[in-house]
């Protein structure tokens, strides 16, 4: 638990509070909405929780350079929104968007649906205005769209899990709008088939804006849930959308029908309206909450491999629940070998405890060997931080915390992440 | 260092005064896998950020009610801390202050049944800031039973006397007078009696097919008192067979419940029906959704009876006599292409009694009327700022609620925002006034029955 909540709204605050935590070692937790999922903004060591949420400040949208400029604390969402008066789109879309902040966001390098086409949020970040655990404040990267101008500051913070730095401000690139877009639904009696369509679609040229995966279990429990007439035996479905011009959205729309039923898809069916499409995202979008309401506790994996293995993956959460007896259900960002295996048990009882950190370890072991990594999207935090190295080696794990200790000399920011030792 | 010390104590910091005692804040247990993934990656750590591992709560302990509607903690466990709720609440959402969101009141109740906090006033005060408005509930994804755990533990909070001293007042007011305002209970029918040449008899009768239920706003604040004159105009006219309660209405209680004093409430309700009952009605009709959710969901279960009588809102009713066609109505937009007209869905009308379509209907069947959706509506409307107490107990909160939902209306670019609430009614009143130099065009606040009236009366 924090010691002290403090609610800042400017860089030069955080500076001084900086320089002040320095001297007497105080340890400073930066917190965003707090929806990160390994526990990023927890107060390991006590200290002070410093909290984001009042800089929510949208300072411009410059439309010719596709730029937003924000506070770090604007919710993901209204920076998209900002963006849409001018036909433009802010692309990184994780499922939290609603909530969570820009600054988490950049700290955590968020993912999202869109992720295949659009790329993640690090393909987004121009610019950044950073307070320096020691209290500089720092203004790193350029409103251009190319610059190599000493080693590249923006991308090292992009994912540094709030440990090397607060950041305060953030230039953002933007997108024009897709003018048109297709969504599909395909339902196949073997996820298999479902896994090997993923990987075809991409083969046969198209790059789709989403390509995501929901196995039976969760299947069975979105329609528990919602009740939507969804066919409880079917093995798997996948929702798919294209967009861009209207006439590519078309053609691609008619290859991803045809690489689907190739597969053997029991149902390919394409929304129609605006009203359909909706329908067929309400299912994929109740997808964690449908799972989260079976159980008490819910342990959401990230592991992602590159996609032509995903199918290995799929199998081996498959056996290793059955293996241990426990509920996993799988769904997520196939298009990009992302997978979210959802872990449903009651963490209370010491022997599920116990089950699941085994469950855990071997789904990590196992995206390892297939070319994987632990972390697609939710970072390392607390929680996977015991695994770290089973990715990556002794040597690069050092420099990893030279750099800790360059930027952060007494060890000040955000302790006890990522970093076990 | 004594420089940098003051440094840090400097004014301008916007959250002086939140520099807040961190244990009155929940900072802990971030997210499903985020803190309960903590229990199985990183133990050890969990105890020392209050996350939750092992909180199966036992015993009787200070939070007693709470723990046994939390079932020993589970309802309080399954909360994941996603943070779905935030994006929702009007009192995070206007405050900033994860300390009065749906998750971080949870984790408070939490910390306060499992006895890591203390039962504080300042504890109280967080939970009681509250507009009641449900939608964390609905909108909850782990299905949390939010609504229920709030009342539960703010019944607690009243057993063990740490609630806000104002609600002492509404108790003794509500006791003695068997109404909310410092009225007796003769003035039920002041909005009533002022009106020139009505016979008093014609309203208050023995028998009647129909009792109209007022509810204390409407009976007792003027600024209310349009709305029963509408309806009781609008059913003479319809040649409804209605009467009032007169002095024999008595609060429908929701102010207590909604406070957590449910045990001062089941007298209440026996005898609200018994009245309604000796009249030989067989139909309730309520224009206060509050009243009306009081009635239609909470008083069979506090008192075992279940009447058999029709409980009704007064926009359902309305929209039966129209498709009885016992109301004529006519075309208000008066030379112009059509009248913009926006709905604010009442929390207790909407959300909590799943009334959406009815007075949407009515409006629509009015001639003239181009309907616009605020941006948020029916499941999704944001509260206007007017429920939970919170209009007493934080007032600069409520008018923050209500100027943001204004600012909804504003973008409907409507000139009519009908709500079928009194209290929303009275809430956006007094935030469009405060407001008004923000457009060039009047917006006005009508009730549902004073629209139909209005059309009623407009030249057919
Ligand atoms: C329902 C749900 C769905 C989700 N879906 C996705 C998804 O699709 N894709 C995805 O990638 N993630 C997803 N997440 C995870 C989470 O939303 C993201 O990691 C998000 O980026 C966290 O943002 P936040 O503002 O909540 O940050 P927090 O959780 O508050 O913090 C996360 C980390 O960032 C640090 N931090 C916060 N603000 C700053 C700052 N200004 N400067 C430096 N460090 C900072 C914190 O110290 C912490 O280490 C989801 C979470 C939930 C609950
Ligand atoms: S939405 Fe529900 S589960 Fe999520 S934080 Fe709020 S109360 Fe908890
Ligand atoms: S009932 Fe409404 S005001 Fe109260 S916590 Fe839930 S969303 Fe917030």
């Amino acid at each position: 638990m924090p010691d002290v909540i403090v609610r800042v709204s400017s860089a030069e605050q955080i500076s001084r509070i900086m320089r002040f935590a320095n001297l007497e070692k105080i340890p400073v937790t930066p917190r965003g909405a707090a929806t990160g999922l390994s526990g990023g903004c927890l107060t390991v060591n006590g200290g002070i929780s410093l909290v984001m949420v009042d800089m929510n400040r949208i300072i411009g949208i410059n439309p010719v350079d596709l730029l937003a400029e924000v506070e770090a604390g604007v919710i993901t969402i209204d920076v998209d929104k900002a963006a849409s008066k001018y036909g433009l789109f802010y692309p990184p879309d994780p499922g939290s968007l609603k909530t969570s902040t820009i600054g988490g966001n950049i700290a955590e390098n968020a993912g999202g649906l869109r992720g295949l086409k659009y790329g993640v949020t690090k393909d987004y970040v121009n610019a950044l205005e950073v307070v320096l655990p020691t209290g500089e404040i720092i203004n790193t990267g350029t409103k251009t769209v190319k610059s190599v101008v000493g080693y590249n500051l923006v991308d090292l913070m992009v994912g540094s899990e709030g440990t090397l730095g607060i950041v305060t401000k953030a230039v953002l690139g933007l997108l024009p709008a897709p003018p048109a877009r297709a969504s599909i639904l395909a339902t196949f009696a073997d996820m298999l088939d479902a896994a090997k369509t993923v990987r075809d679609i991409v083969a046969a040229g198209v790059i789709t804006a989403t390509l995501e995966f929901v196995d039976n279990v969760t299947i069975n429990a979105i329609e528990d849930y919602l009740k939507v007439g969804l066919d409880r035996s079917i093995g798997a479905m996948l929702l798919i959308e294209v967009d861009g011009q209207q006439g590519a959205v078309d053609i691609e729309a008619a290859v991803v029908t045809g690489v689907c039923n190739d597969n053997g898809a029991l149902s390919c069916k394409q929304a129609t309206s605006d009203e359909e499409r909706n329908k067929l995202w309400a299912a994929r979008r109740a997808a964690l909450s449908s799972l989260a309401r079976i159980k008490p506790s819910t342990i959401l994996e990230d592991a992602t491999v590159p996609r032509s293995r995903i199918v290995e993956l799929i199998e081996a959460v498959k056996s290793i629940a059955k293996k241990y007896d426990i509920m996993i259900g799988t769904f997520g960002h196939a298009g990009d070998g992302n997978l979210h295996p959802t872990i449903l048990t009651d963490l209370r009882d010491s022997v599920e405890e116990a089950k699941v950190e085994k469950v855990i370890e071997e789904i990590f072991i196992e995206t390892i060997k297939l070319d994987g990594t632990l972390s697609g999207e939710h970072g390392i935090g607390i929680t996977k931080a015991k695994y770290l190295k089973l990715e990556i080696s002794e040597d690069a794990y050092q420099l990893m915390k030279r750099i800790k200790k360059a930027f952060d000399p007494n060890n000040i920011l955000n302790p006890g992440k990522m970093f076990l030792t | 260092m004594g420089e940098e010390k003051i440094l840090l104590k400097d004014k301008d910091f916007a959250g002086a005064e939140d520099i807040a005692n961190a244990k009155d804040m929940p900072g802990s247990k971030e997210t499903s896998a985020g803190a309960k993934g903590i229990a199985a990656g990183a133990k050890g750590i969990a105890g020392m950020d209050g996350s939750k591992t092992n909180v199966v709560i036992s015993g009787t302990g200070v939070l007693a009610k709470t723990v046994r509607v939390s079932k020993k903690g589970d309802e309080l466990y399954s909360c994941s801390r996603c943070g779905t709720c935030l994006s929702i609440c009007p009192v995070y959402k206007n405050t900033l202050d994860e300390g009065v969101s749906p998750r971080g009141k949870l984790s408070l109740i939490e910390a306060a049944a499992n006895k890591t906090l203390p039962l504080t006033d300042k504890l109280s005060q967080k939970i009681y800031t509250c507009t009641m408005c449900n939608y964390c509930t609905k909108e909850c994804p782990s299905g949390v039973k939010i609504s229920e755990l709030f009342r539960a533990v703010r019944q607690d909070l009243v057993d063990s006397s740490k609630y806000p001293e104002i609600l002492d007042m509404l108790k003794d007011k509500i006791k003695t007078a068997y109404n909310i305002t410092f009225d007796t209970n003769q003035g039920r029918l002041d909005w009533l009696k002022q009106i020139p040449g009505i016979t008093l008899s014609d309203y208050v009768k023995d028998t009647a097919e129909v009792v109209y239920f007022v509810g204390c706003v409407s009976s007792f604040s003027p600024r209310s008192f349009s709305i029963p004159r509408a309806i009781t105009e609008i059913f003479k006219r319809a040649d409804v067979d209605f009467t009032l309660l007169g002095e024999d209405e008595w609060c429908c209680g929701f102010p207590l419940l909604s406070s957590g004093m449910t045990d001062a409430v089941t007298s209440l309700a026996l005898h609200n029906i018994g009245m309604v009952i000796k009249k030989g009605a067989k139909l309730l009709i309520t224009s206060c959704p509050s009243c009306f959710h009081t009635w239609a969901h909470e008083y069979t279960e506090l008192t075992g009876v279940k009447p058999d009588f029709e409980i009704m809102h007064v926009s359902q009713y309305l929209l039966r006599l129209i498709q009885e066609g016992k109301i004529k109505l006519n075309d208000i937009s008066v030379n112009k292409a059509g009248i913009k007209v926006t709905y604010h869905d009442p929390c207790d009308l909407g959300r909590n009694s799943g009334i959406f379509e009815e007075p949407r209907q009515v409006i629509k069947s009015i001639p003239g009327i181009d309907f616009i959706e605020l941006d948020t509506n029916r499941l999704q409307a944001n509260c206007c700022g007017g429920g939970g107490n919170i209009e007493s107990l934080n007032p600069a909160l409520s008018s923050k609620i209500a100027d943001a939902k204004t600012d909804e209306i504003f973008a409907t670019k409507a000139e009519i925002v009908v709500s079928a609430c009194q209290q929303c009614e009275r809430t956006m009143n007094t935030a469009l006034k405060r407001k008004k130099g923000e457009i060039d065009y009047k917006v006005k606040v009508l009730d549902i029955a004073e629209l139909v009236l209005q059309s009623m009366n407009a030249e057919g």
